[in-house]
């Protein structure tokens, strides 16, 4: 019996000693040393090429060390450092994308540091607009991206289907759909069912800015979007539902579409796909087969696409070494090495000495011959709808009720009018 | 003699159909092991369990986890957090248990609704103040809010499946005990204890096993790759390799299972008291 | 009189000693956060703005609307989508542990590992792995579409997982799979029922079907019904299996929009942590009054025998 305490007693005592332990240690840790917390999602890839480049910081300046808190997807990633600030714990570098007003009021503004610790001079003015927001520069541009159409090149090719043009019209693209299905095995389909996808609603955005009818007016809080443009959307996607050029819904939606992992093209079950143009590496890395990219339709006679930046450095403004963590994110977007290592992951870089320093995958030459090509038939951003997260959401389960049949077309548009009005509202 | 024969025939069919059945709910698990031994190309095209092609390869490319971090830290770090809770839980719910279920003192029977009522509490309720709390205690990243909760007995669960281990116990120990001067501590540490210890580690085993597979608090509270655990190493790699991974996805998966297999074997008549006394949910 | 007084002064106090710890963390770890999230159940809270007092506007949209803000018609489809997920896997749960505990109560040699077996599910059930592993069985290049394709030459199969007839079937069906808890407390108690009684009603000729709702069923009756309690409150918490085999979405079309996941989804996914709150003390209602109701229907359908 005394034995049985003994033993209890001991454990006890062993745990206390092993928190002690664990506590103490990466205090004394903290004291010689900054540690500056970087929060982003993303792949795999992502993960060893910031690594690497951290490495190359850390190996220039010993008195830092760069602790990466990755996410696998921009949903966990924001819950995460939402509740982190919630808790006044954020970390100093928290990656943002277009939504990055919904943050501006807990970021820092770059400017006053501009000439010390970052060279804002050789980045393009274009990436210093989009992250100023009310006259503060609160996101550092990762590099600029574009939607585009993926497809999977050696799959077309081995169905002896001809290459589809870069530029086509709808009615070109919906011809070459319908080449693709005389030729495609049953169970592969000639493209994914992208109007409305899980994560994303870009191609909508996009089809909007060829339709004339921008979602979102941030200047006038108003939408150009009626109950007609979206009925017409939704009956675009449910005329190539009905003609077998996309799935069924069900079969749709069993591919979330965040990431490689979860698409369908990758899954060799459709050739063509959506895709944002910093993604193509990472797709890439995950199939044998070759990918390549072709523009959105509509697009030369329309310039409806548009160049935004992939992502943007972030600084809390409540971070306790924002110097240092400037410093940082002045070695990411303008060094040589940095950009090197980094590629096109978080876009094409918008630094001109990161340029500069070239790319060493062919997927991130691809990159580069699209926008060349694309790049003349894109124009200005339009803003954001606000509160993007449920917005995206909502419009997705709309767009699921009209291709599962629960509603028509007709009331999918009234719908998503009436949730555009919503979310300005709110 | 006929009789001893339809006898046996039926003991056979009984088995057969047993067997049989017990087989059709394993399949996918069976189906899951097999899949972790098989070459990526061929998981999705073989029914079948057996591999036809049999590779270490999906085990090795697994274990080295995600870009920095390997899943020997995942491990590590499931292991740390799983056996303090299993520990603290024990001791300190044995505890709380005691005093409910033999001592006398005022306001015994509010206190003991209280900690029924915790024990249906939907846990959403209390996530977010928590979280807050914490923080301000500097504890974000570490293993702290995980564990530390567990030295205040605030799973309820156990105090209630030790109270009732130990009102099952015969008093006149304790009683005999108490005049032979012995102070409640004592009794507790030198009688009730080690009386319990089946009920202990009926405790232990179920904490170590919650805890292995609480995805949401440790995905709230750990924040960088190398304090990751088991189940959030498996998120991870699922979220953010290709298609081609599922072999070593697989791989993970099965090794993350193995702790529960092992314990439950080895211990299994713990279960089934625990389970029995208490009514577990799940 | 003073003296026995002061004792049992020292007699309680040497007592609570014993729950400090506890104590500590009821009012530490569970009173307080549940005030605090009470408070915000009345507020605009978006995590990073400090709270805003709307009075009872929260608990308005859910059930109602405001003048502002029509109803919320997300919440009440996952209200109804769990119920649903409640009342169908419970039952059809506890049917299936009932039939399984009585096959494991025969006299067999290897029972023991029969036992073990059928556990198997239960143990591993919680995991990532297996939800993981779920989500690839019922998808529509799934493992189950593959056997059903290649043994029984079906096509034109539909894609389970991501089906909104379906999809909420198949975590019944992960739910359903789990039954090893309650069979082993079926176990248990099928153990506690005398032999005499079914021998003495073999006397009687009765069959094993009498037998089995003559004697079985009704000695069984509390311990069905404190299986059906425990696992419905169990089953209206569910979050991990919804949440990775739908992949955090709750789809297709919010057809395993569990209430836990929307709950999720609106309080970290929109930031809109006072409706969240609103929610998570909606949903404590909701079980308190079930379990209740349960408690008192009890009196009637269950019979506590007179041996005990």
């Amino acid at each position: 019996m005394k034995k049985t305490m003994m033993v209890l007693a001991l454990i006890t005592l062993g745990a206390l000693v092993l928190f002690g332990a664990g506590t103490k240690e990466t205090k004394a840790a903290d004291s010689d040393v900054t540690t500056i917390r970087w929060a982003y999602w993303g792949s795999g890839q992502r993960v060893e090429i910031s690594q690497k480049a951290i490495d190359i910081y850390q190996s220039r300046h010993p008195n830092i060390r760069v602790n990466p808190e990755v996410s696998g997807g921009a949903g966990d990633h924001f819950v995460k450092v939402d509740t982190q600030l919630a808790g006044g714990n954020g970390p100093d570098i928290i990656q943002v994308g277009g939504n990055i007003p919904d943050y501006a009021d807990v970021l820092l503004d770059f400017f006053p540091h501009a000439g010390k610790e970052i060279n804002l001079s050789v980045i393009d003015p274009s990436a210093i607009d989009s992250g100023t927001i009310a006259g503060r520069l609160v996101g550092i541009s990762t590099g600029v991206n574009m939607p585009a159409l993926v497809y999977n090149k050696s799959l077309v090719e081995r169905i002896g289907a001809p290459l589809p043009k870069t530029a086509m019209s709808y009615a070109e693209f919906k011809e070459y759909l319908r080449v693709l299905k005389g030729k495609l095995p049953a169970g592969i389909y000639p493209m994914q069912d992208i109007g409305v996808l899980s994560s994303n609603s870009t191609p909508f955005g996009y089809w909007s800015r060829y339709n004339g009818t921008p979602l979102y007016d941030a200047a006038t809080m108003s939408t150009d979007v009626r109950p007609a443009d979206g009925q017409r959307y939704l009956e675009l996607f449910a005329e190539y539902r009905r003609e077998g050029l996309v799935p069924p819904a069900d079969i749709a939606a069993g591919y979330a579409e965040n990431n490689a992992d979860t698409s369908m093209v990758i899954a060799g079950k459709a050739v063509i796909g959506f895709l944002w143009t910093n993604m193509l590496s990472g797709y890439q890395a995950a199939t044998t087969d070759e990918l390549a990219f072709i523009e959105l339709p509509g697009a030369a006679e329309t310039n409806a696409l548009w160049q935004p930046p992939s992502q943007f450095y972030a600084v809390n403004k409540d971070s306790k070494n924002i110097a240092e963590t400037v410093k940082f994110i002045d070695f990411l977007v303008n060094d040589p090495e940095a950009a090197f290592v980094l590629g096109s992951d978080r876009g094409t870089p918008a630094s001109s000495t990161a340029r500069a320093a070239g790319s060493a995958s062919p997927a991130d030459q691809k990159v580069i011959d699209y926008m060349n090509v694309a790049g003349p038939h894109s124009s200005a951003e339009t803003d954001h709808v606000p509160n993007d997260t449920e917005f995206n959401s909502t419009l997705y389960l709309i767009y699921q009720r009209v291709a599962f049949g629960q509603i028509t077309p007709a009331q999918g548009g009234q719908q998503i009018y009436e949730l555009l009005l919503r979310m300005i509202g709110k | 003699m006929n009789r001893k024969q339809t006898d046996l025939a039926k003991r056979l069919v009984l088995n057969l159909f047993i067997i049989a059945l017990a087989l059709g709910m394993l399949y996918p698990i069976l189906w899951l092991l097999g899949a972790s031994f098989k070459p990526s190309n061929r998981i999705f095209t073989e029914v079948s369990i057996w591999p036809s092609v049999a590779t270490l390869d999906n085990y090795r490319e697994g274990w080295r986890g995600i870009g920095i971090v390997g899943f020997d830290t995942f491990f590590k770090n499931s292991f740390v957090i799983c056996i303090l809770s299993a520990l603290a839980n024990a001791i300190f719910c044995s505890l709380t248990a005691f005093a409910f279920a033999r001592l006398k003192f005022k306001g015994k029977n509010l206190w003991f609704a209280l900690m029924m009522i915790t024990l249906m509490l939907p846990s959403h309720v209390t996530t977010i103040p928590r979280y807050i709390m914490f923080r301000r205690m500097g504890w974000i990243n570490t293993f702290l809010p995980i564990v530390v909760p567990k030295f205040f007995a605030t799973d309820a669960f156990f105090i209630f499946l030790l109270v009732q281990f130990i009102r099952g116990l015969p008093r006149d120990i304790d009683e005999s005990a108490t005049i032979d001067g012995c102070s409640k501590f004592g009794i507790y540490t030198r009688i009730i204890m080690p009386l319990t210890v089946p009920a202990l580690i009926t405790t232990l085993l179920f904490s170590f096993l919650w805890t292995w597979d609480d995805f949401f608090n440790q995905l709230l509270y750990l924040t960088s790759p190398n304090k990751y655990t088991v189940p959030m190493g498996l998120r991870l790699f699922l979220d953010s390799s290709g298609m081609s991974s599922w072999g070593p996805m697989f791989a993970m998966s099965v090794l993350s299972l193995i702790p529960a297999f092992i314990l439950f074997f080895s211990l299994q008549k713990y279960f089934v008291r625990g389970i029995a006394t208490t009514g577990i949910k799940g | 009189m003073n003296l026995s007084k002061k004792r049992r002064l020292q007699e309680n106090l040497g007592s609570y000693m014993f729950l400090v710890p506890w104590l500590i963390g009821f009012f530490l770890l569970t009173l307080y956060p549940m005030g605090y999230s009470l408070y915000l159940s009345f507020t605009r809270f978006n995590i990073r703005t400090p709270p805003q007092w709307i009075g009872l506007n929260n608990y308005l949209v859910m059930f109602k609307g405001t003048e502002t803000l029509s109803r919320d018609e997300r919440f009440l489809n996952s209200m109804w989508v769990t119920f649903r997920f409640v009342f169908i896997s419970v039952p059809v749960k506890l049917v299936f542990a009932l039939v399984v505990a009585m096959l494991m109560n025969k006299k067999l040699r290897l029972i023991g590992l029969y036992r073990a077996l059928y556990y198997i599910p239960t143990l591993l059930g919680g995991s990532v792995a297996i939800a993981v592993l779920w989500r690839r069985l019922f998808a529509s290049d799934g493992l189950l579409n593959m056997i059903l394709h290649t043994i029984f030459g079906l096509t034109n199969l539909p894609a389970w997982i991501s089906n909104p007839t379906y999809a909420l079937y198949t975590l019944i069906l992960l739910a359903v799979w789990q039954f090893g808890s309650p069979m082993i407390i079926f176990l248990a108690g099928l153990q506690q029922i005398p032999r005499e009684y079914y021998e003495a009603s073999a006397v009687d000729g009765a069959g094993p079907i009498r037998q089995f709702f003559a004697i079985t069923l009704p000695s069984l009756s509390p311990i069905i019904f404190f299986n059906f309690v425990m696992q419905m409150i169990s089953a209206f918490q569910s979050f991990t299996q919804a949440f990775i085999v739908s992949g955090g979405s709750g789809g297709p079309l919010d057809s395993t929009m569990f209430y836990s996941l929307y709950l999720y989804i609106k309080g970290f996914g929109f930031s809109e942590m006072g409706y969240a709150s609103a929610m998570a003390w909606v949903l404590l209602i909701i079980i308190a009054v079930l379990t209740a109701i349960s408690f008192k229907s009890s009196g009637t359908l269950v019979s506590y025998g007179s041996g005990e």
